[in-house]
């Protein structure tokens, strides 16, 4: 799953996540950051078959999780499906459907923002 | 044979077949071109891709007092009133003149913003005259006040293009939209299959005033578009670079925003995503034949937009086949592909068409003159100013160090020489690095003393046949001070600053000013 985890101030110097990652032996990605003493957040993707114990556990240390469906999300009254986005993806989230159409996989999407920048119609946005 | 009073006719009784070209395609290869030629009627094309020269001649009405605008803006992008007093052309690639917008706002989408019928603001400055007294004009229009908003696109519709592709180690983003570098990507433009002029490669039936499909209004081609070439090499019957163009004309009143849209290339600028078909009435076989081509026969050449020259080097040969599949094999690396063009909208456009035909409401033309099909070149500009090229400019010694040489000695050459950069090259003077007084400084302070282990490897270089207007990019592009120049061998051959620069603009300011600098 993808969530963003948000850190207040008074938990930014423990070491909570590689705690969560040891206990539970978790595949552990962080896409992107902005953490600093006053607090933060960032958007990981955790997976592993105790997926679920981890968030409780993080839960319990004081991090806010909120899972996010998607990372970036495309506007189809802009988008002209015209593809230009489709090779600059960096991990094949974005394909030409059988219809032509353009479509994004928010499963794979890293959010790292390449087809946002590279958007003629700027019909992508990333979600916050 | 048929003839197209007789197509028409068909259409006027509603019963004409007509496909679209892709569709076409598939019936000749079932049932053979002579029987599609007896069977089907019509067959409609359709392209919707970036195509930059476009634009929109606008008559805002006379105010009261009345003004013979000069200078005029729409939404804050220029538009063109040197002709009567509020005529004026707006071209699409024109950006917004406020900088902090820039090129995320261009006539392209004042265009698409009228069709909407948003109210756009006007604004335009006069110098005055007896009959034309007012001097500046602030008000607001929308498409249904003003008088006429004819779609003039010069050219359009390419007859294939270029591929896109980048061997440069640094991302560029062009008109064929972001280069991933190193080969990182591909991009091209062409609707393959569905494009018009692919489907009637020698303008047997598309000529000067054919009715078309234009922004989902009805719209005619003026005639050839600008840059229209004839002379490129054919295969299957269709040039395997850009050739043909066309001039349209269509009334922005009628048309329709999903069909036409304003965009920006990403750092290149504005371009309007124009949507355009074309019907061709299938008279014979051999127009038969010629709508019947392929993806897989459409040849194209990709290009390497690394090169910053008007004759840049083809990296392959490929096909649209090939480019729809989303990937493309380059020295044994799979590429990913972009389209730039929506086929999705394309696609809408051939079958839109193909219905305003089937109910009647679209009667094919005869081309008042066919195009020109012969004889068009297009010629270069030639630069009369000869450029200055990086040879010219090169005059010091050069001085280089040596990869094996101790840090030390590296610093005595940077002070002796009151210079900022040396070039690292092995034995044989190829280039293998450079090095700076900073980098200097920073390897001491960390205890290195070999240059190997602080130089920077991944060197920015200028070659001799270079303009230096093109290193002045690069230099102010890559936020350095001087680059080494190297031959074809990789040789250093000497060294270029932004000093130098600086003291050839210098020079020449001079001479044009008589020997006075300003």
């Amino acid at each position: 799953m993808k969530a963003w985890l948000k850190f207040l101030p008074t938990i930014v110097n423990k070491a909570i996540m590689s705690d969560a990652i040891k206990i539970y032996d978790i595949d552990f990605n962080i896409l992107r950051a902005h953490i600093n003493p006053r607090g933060g957040k960032m958007l990981v993707e955790i997976s592993g078959p105790q997926e679920n114990e981890c968030i409780q556990y993080m839960e319990e240390q004081g991090i806010e999780v909120i899972p996010i469906m998607r990372v970036v999300q495309k506007d189809s009254e802009k988008c002209v499906d015209c593809g230009a986005c489709v090779s600059l993806c960096p991990v094949k989230a974005i394909c030409i459907q059988d219809d032509w159409g353009v479509e994004i996989d928010n499963q794979n999407c890293i959010g790292c923002g390449f087809c946002v920048n590279s958007c003629p119609t700027k019909a992508i946005s990333l979600m916050e | 044979m048929k003839t197209i009073q007789e197509i028409n006719q068909k259409i006027k009784n509603g019963d004409a077949v007509v496909v679209t070209a892709d569709e076409m395609t598939s019936i000749v290869a079932q049932n053979g071109a002579q029987k599609a030629a007896e069977e089907i009627d019509v067959v409609t094309t359709g392209t919707f891709g970036a195509m930059c020269s476009s634009g929109a001649f606008l008559n805002f009405g006379h105010s009261d007092p009345p003004i013979k605008m000069t200078k005029t803006f729409l939404n804050g992008v220029e538009a063109y009133s040197g002709l009567a007093s509020v005529d004026a052309y707006l071209g699409a690639t024109q950006p917004s003149q406020n900088p902090e917008i820039g090129l995320h706002y261009g006539g392209a989408h004042v265009i698409e913003d009228l069709i909407r019928g948003k109210e756009v603001e006007l604004i335009a400055d006069a110098y005055g005259t007896d009959c034309y007294p007012l001097k500046r004009v602030e008000t607001s229009i929308t498409l249904d006040k003003i008088n006429q908003a004819t779609m003039v696109n010069p050219r359009n519709c390419y007859q294939n293009y270029a591929v896109a592709i980048n061997s440069t180690d640094e991302t560029l983003y062009t008109y064929m939209g972001t280069l991933l570098p190193k080969f990182g990507n591909v991009t091209y433009s062409s609707a393959g299959t569905l494009s018009p002029l692919i489907n009637d490669p020698y303008f047997n039936t598309i000529g000067m005033g054919t009715k078309i499909f234009l922004g989902g209004a009805e719209g005619y081609i003026i005639s050839e578009g600008t840059q229209h070439a004839t002379e490129n090499e054919r295969r299957n019957g269709v040039p395997v670079s850009a050739s043909g163009t066309l001039m349209l004309q269509g009334d922005m009143k009628k048309m329709n925003p999903e069909y036409i849209r304003g965009a920006t290339m990403p750092k290149y600028g504005p371009t309007l995503y124009v949507g355009a078909g074309i019907p061709i009435p299938i008279l014979n076989e051999e127009v038969a034949t010629r709508t019947a081509i392929s993806d897989e026969e459409i040849i194209c050449k990709i290009i390497d937009y690394g090169v910053p020259r008007r004759s840049r080097p083809v990296i392959r040969e490929t096909n649209y086949k090939e480019l729809k599949t989303g990937k493309i094999e380059i020295d044994g690396i799979e590429v990913p592909t972009s389209p730039l063009s929506s086929y999705k909208r394309s696609k809408m456009v051939a079958v839109e068409l193909k219905e305003w035909i089937e109910k009647g409401d679209f009667l094919l033309t005869n081309p008042v003159r066919p195009l020109s099909s012969k004889g068009n070149i297009v010629k270069p500009l030639e630069i009369s100013k000869p450029l200055v090229m990086v040879k010219d400019i090169e005059s010091k010694p050069v001085i280089m160090a040596y990869s094996g040489e101790k840090i030390n000695d590296v610093a005595k050459k940077l002070v002796d020489n009151n210079i900022n950069h040396l070039p690292v090259v092995d034995n044989d003077g190829k280039l293998k690095g450079i090095v700076t007084s900073w980098d200097i400084a920073d390897g001491v302070a960390k205890g290195k003393s070999k240059l190997d282990e602080l130089m920077t490897r991944k060197v920015i270089i200028a070659r001799e046949d270079e303009s230096v207007d093109i290193i002045a990019r690069r230099i102010d592009k890559n936020n350095i001070s001087g680059l080494p120049i190297v031959d074809k061998e990789n040789i250093v051959k000497g060294m270029i600053t932004a000093e130098d620069i600086s003291r050839l603009i210098g020079e020449n300011l001079k001479d044009e000013n008589g020997g006075e600098s300003i």
